[in-house]
């Protein structure tokens, strides 16, 4: 085993001297890589990344997605799509990391959910010399634009941008079907007890925008507002769609059924989408907007 | 009814003597009253005695410096309370409260030994001769035998006298004891005002407040009435103790005998 | 009888009962040391004390679990100093650090940070201000008054904590959801997020410096404010004293490391039942027992469920309530 210590080139150095063997010079940066991320730091790599720990399970989809699945080693509870990723060895959960077990896999690259990890964790990684890509997915543009960045830090960039390609062309495509259609008033419920909902800026809101849907929550404050039934009621939503607890239950949407006076009541237009497909920004969420502009084509059947 | 009023020219006071002058206890809601002129001597032992929330406390806290008065001032060796360091005025008064606080746990010898606080600079520990000191007033307090015993476990008149005992440790020269007989058998009762007397007759002056008109009588040299208007009148014991003033007093016919030269009070049915 | 009893408050009486804490203590962080998610033999982890050893077992050791280890037991130190002095202070054993409110107000001014999306660094800061500003206001209510007792201070911190509570409540119905998890492990108390140990080590040595020579004056307060002032202590001086000490350390502690319950409650209440009530044993050995404590609540906590970490105040109270009860149950 090669020595390690605590400086940042020094983290790298076994790769570098194995790759920078045939220059002669270890620490010529012959393949060195650079992306910036969502934290707006320019991060290089001197070498594209081989051992790589996933912090969020939407991290680690994504990395599969990009062509990294190979050189992810760790990831946290929950990482559990692809299937591929269910067996990756755990550092813990994505707010509580197990710092020795991510160490301990001797990473090249740390790529973290900023908004999600503790901050002081993963501030405690770069100091310790760790490479860390802070990511932070808002959108499709976003999800497209870090599957290029992915690919790049992985050494494969040519799947990233393939697959960052198909994706911007799917959305195209539905976002062209959709232009024109008319608007339907949406209430997304995202939990029960309390009442939750999303607010404009959520991905959900954006993939219900581009098929026509109107998020009624849209222009509250924070990502995930609670609400009163009430609200609810005085916006009278045309449609109630939920992704429920994971798996396809009615008994959220079976309650709305006491309040007859709903349109959404009356017209039966309750409708559940699975929700693992929109739950993370994804190359899966395309599939998830999919499931959300059927329902909403549905309800505008139903007028 | 004879009141000892103060002397015009006040002599020099001795070292030990406590003061009163112009002294009106402040107890919330209630008028002045008459104010207190009290010279408490080396070797007097003086009585407080006064029905239920009269002030008996109130007066002996406000002697011991621990409560501000109304008006006027307390003085000890001729200083003012307020102008002496509560260390100082520890080394040379002491008090044994009616109520204790033991809320946590602590010994009897340990309680006997805090006696010594005032004594002992903060960075010195107890040493061998506050530990004999300590001893030896357990001793004299028949509580030899439960030295090592839990505060909590002790009877109410067991921990009277521990309380004693700390007074005792402490040995100061003027003695304020708010009903020092609370809980005590008999036996014990004169076992404590013979410790106090021995003390007078030491050179301390003993201030103590009573119920027991009896043992009063018997061993105060000196009687201070407090009535529950605020008027007070104090003087030797023998004149103090009239039939008629210590009805008014308790509000309570008495009857009056004479045993071994003393006067014995018995309520009247 | 008197040679006995002259042995019984020597200083070797204190000593026997600290060197023992003192060797839990090396014993805790010792293990704190050793265990963690990655195993590492001994003969390995001698070698990285050693200055030697595998590198990745090096940053193990020295960089994550050294660091950890010494922040846990400054932070048990300081609350369960600050338990015991406050104890003293409001003459109940029932008291702990958090009992006036102090805690109640870092949390707020955390989590306001936290809302405003400050860095680590400013949310511990802004615990600090927000202890500070708590103990002032409680000072301020309590002092202001004129006829002062610790009832009125309990009552006044008391209030003040119910009124924290429900400002805490309402920021977390408020906060996003994806700010939740961070706020309420801050609330539990988690040493994940702990950052230098040298705050919290030098605080303790240092406080423990200041109220060692007031341990015999402690003694005779824990008898009741008037029974100290007639054996000679300045008693209002020394309780406020006692409440800004106990205050500062506790904030100290709560800025390292959130709001670690249990310790400060228990730790003088357990050494109490054992050791009696002398503060000169009970203040340093609450120093020492609650630093062990927490060092292996925190170890515990790190391991027990490996790669899964849970809250710190959960370990402790699974690990002093039995001991707690226990000890009660033995006692007089």
């Amino acid at each position: 085993m090669h020595k390690r210590a605590r400086s940042v080139s020094m983290a790298v150095l076994p790769l570098t001297l194995i790759i920078g063997l045939g220059a002669g010079l270890p620490g010529i940066a012959r393949a060195e890589v650079c992306v910036g991320d969502d934290a707006g730091h320019e991060l290089c790599l001197e070498a594209p990344a081989k051992r790589i720990v996933a912090l969020s399970p939407g991290v680690t989809e994504l990395l599969f997605a990009a062509g990294a699945g190979e050189r992810v080693v760790g990831a946290v509870s929950f990482s559990d799509y692809p299937v591929a990723a269910q067996a990756l060895p755990r550092v813990g959960s994505y707010d509580r990391l197990d710092l020795e077990a991510l160490l301990a896999l001797e990473p090249d690259l740390v790529v973290a959910w900023q908004g999600g990890n503790p901050r002081e964790q993963v501030e405690r990684l770069s100091r310790l010399g760790l490479p860390v890509y802070f990511s932070d997915v808002e959108d499709f543009a976003g999800v497209a634009g870090t599957l290029e960045r992915f690919g790049t830090l992985a050494g494969t960039p040519e799947v990233g941008a393939t697959t960052a390609a198909s994706l911007r062309e799917e959305v195209a495509t539905l976002r062209e079907r959709y232009a024109n259609a008319a608007p339907v008033p949406v209430f997304y419920q995202v939990w029960e007890q309390p009442l939750m909902t999303i607010n404009g800026e959520h991905w959900i809101s954006r993939s219900l925008e581009l098929c026509g849907g109107v998020n009624l929550f849209a222009d509250e404050s924070t990502l995930a507002p609670r609400i009163g039934v009430e609200s609810v009621l005085a916006r009278d939503p045309e449609a109630i769609i939920t992704g429920g607890m994971g798996k396809p239950d009615s008994t959220w949407l079976e309650a709305w059924r006491d309040f007859p006076q709903l349109t959404a009541v009356q017209r039966d237009n309750l409708f559940f989408v699975d929700p693992d497909l929109v739950q993370r920004a994804t190359p899966r969420l395309v599939e998830g907007t999919r499931q959300l502009c059927q329902r909403l084509e549905v309800a505008r059947g139903r007028r | 009814m004879a009141i000892s009023k103060p002397s015009p020219a006040i002599p020099e006071p001795l070292i030990e003597t406590l003061e009163a002058r112009e002294l009106v206890i402040d107890i919330p809601g209630r008028p002045a009253g008459r104010p207190l002129y009290l010279r408490i001597a080396p070797g007097e032992r003086w009585g407080v005695l006064g029905p239920n929330g009269a002030g008996k406390t109130t007066l002996l806290h406000t002697l011991a410096g621990l409560r501000a008065p109304r008006s006027g001032e307390v003085r000890l060796g001729g200083k003012p309370l307020s102008r002496l360091t509560r260390r100082a005025l520890a080394r040379r008064l002491g008090i044994v409260f009616q109520t204790h606080h033991d809320d946590f746990p602590a010994t009897v010898r340990e309680t006997a030994l805090i006696g010594r606080h005032p004594f002992i600079v903060p960075w010195q520990q107890e040493g061998p001769e506050d530990l004999a000191r300590a001893e030896a007033a357990l001793e004299r307090l028949d509580l030899s035998h439960l030295a090592d015993r839990e505060l909590s476990t002790l009877s109410g008149g067991e921990r009277q006298r521990v309380s004693l005992a700390t007074l005792l440790t402490q040995a100061p020269q003027l003695w304020l004891a708010d009903e020092p007989t609370n809980h005590l058998d008999l036996h014990h009762q004169v076992a404590v005002m013979e410790l106090l007397a021995e003390q007078a007759a030491r050179g301390c002056g003993v201030v103590m407040c009573l119920h027991d008109l009896n043992l009063a009588a018997r061993w105060c040299s000196h009687l201070l009435l407090l009535y529950p208007g605020g008027e007070v009148c104090w003087g030797e014991a023998d004149s103090m103790l009239v039939p008629s003033a210590l009805e008014g007093l308790y509000g309570q016919a008495l009857t009056t005998a004479m045993v071994d030269g003393a006067p014995v009070f018995v309520p009247k049915r | 009888m008197a040679d006995a009893s002259v042995h019984r408050v020597s200083r070797k009486r204190r000593l026997r009962p600290l060197a023992w804490l003192a060797l839990a203590a090396l014993l805790a962080l010792a293990i704190a040391l050793a265990l963690g998610s990655v195993g590492i033999a001994p003969d390995e982890l001698a070698a990285v004390l050693l200055g030697g050893g595998d590198a990745l077992h090096q940053t193990l050791v020295l960089e994550l679990r050294l660091p950890r280890a010494l922040a846990a037991f400054g932070t048990g130190a300081l609350l369960a100093l600050a338990g015991a002095l406050m104890q003293i202070l409001l003459r109940n054993p029932l008291a702990d650090p958090y009992v006036l409110g102090l805690s109640g107000g870092a949390s707020v001014a955390a989590l306001l940070a936290m809302l405003a999306g400050a860095s680590m660094a400013l949310v511990s800061g802004a615990a600090f201000v927000g202890a500070l500003v708590s103990i002032l206001i409680v000072f301020g209510l309590a002092h202001g008054t004129g006829s002062w007792t610790p009832t009125r201070l309990l009552l006044t911190g008391v209030v003040m904590a119910a009124g924290w509570g429900a400002l805490i409540s309402f920021l977390l119905a408020v906060s996003p959801v994806d700010q939740l998890p961070g706020m309420l492990y801050w609330l539990m108390g988690d040493l994940a997020y702990a950052g230098s140990p040298w705050p919290v080590l030098s605080v303790a040595v240092i406080s423990l410096l200041v109220v060692t020579p007031l341990g015999r004056t402690l003694n005779v307060l824990a008898r009741g404010g008037l029974q100290a002032a007639a054996l000679g202590v300045a008693v209002r001086p020394l309780e406020w004293t006692l409440y800004l000490l106990a205050s500062l350390l506790t904030a100290v502690a709560v800025t390292t490391a959130g709001s670690v319950g249990f310790v400060g409650l228990m730790v003088p209440h357990m050494l109490r039942l054992r050791l009696g009530n002398d503060q000169r044993l009970i203040l340093p050995a609450s120093l020492l027992a609650g630093g062990t404590l927490l060092t292996l609540a925190d170890t515990l906590a790190r391991t027990l469920i490996a790669p899964q970490q849970l809250p710190v105040g959960v370990i402790t109270a699974l690990l002093g309530v039995p001991s707690f009860l226990y000890l009660l149950s033995r006692s007089r």
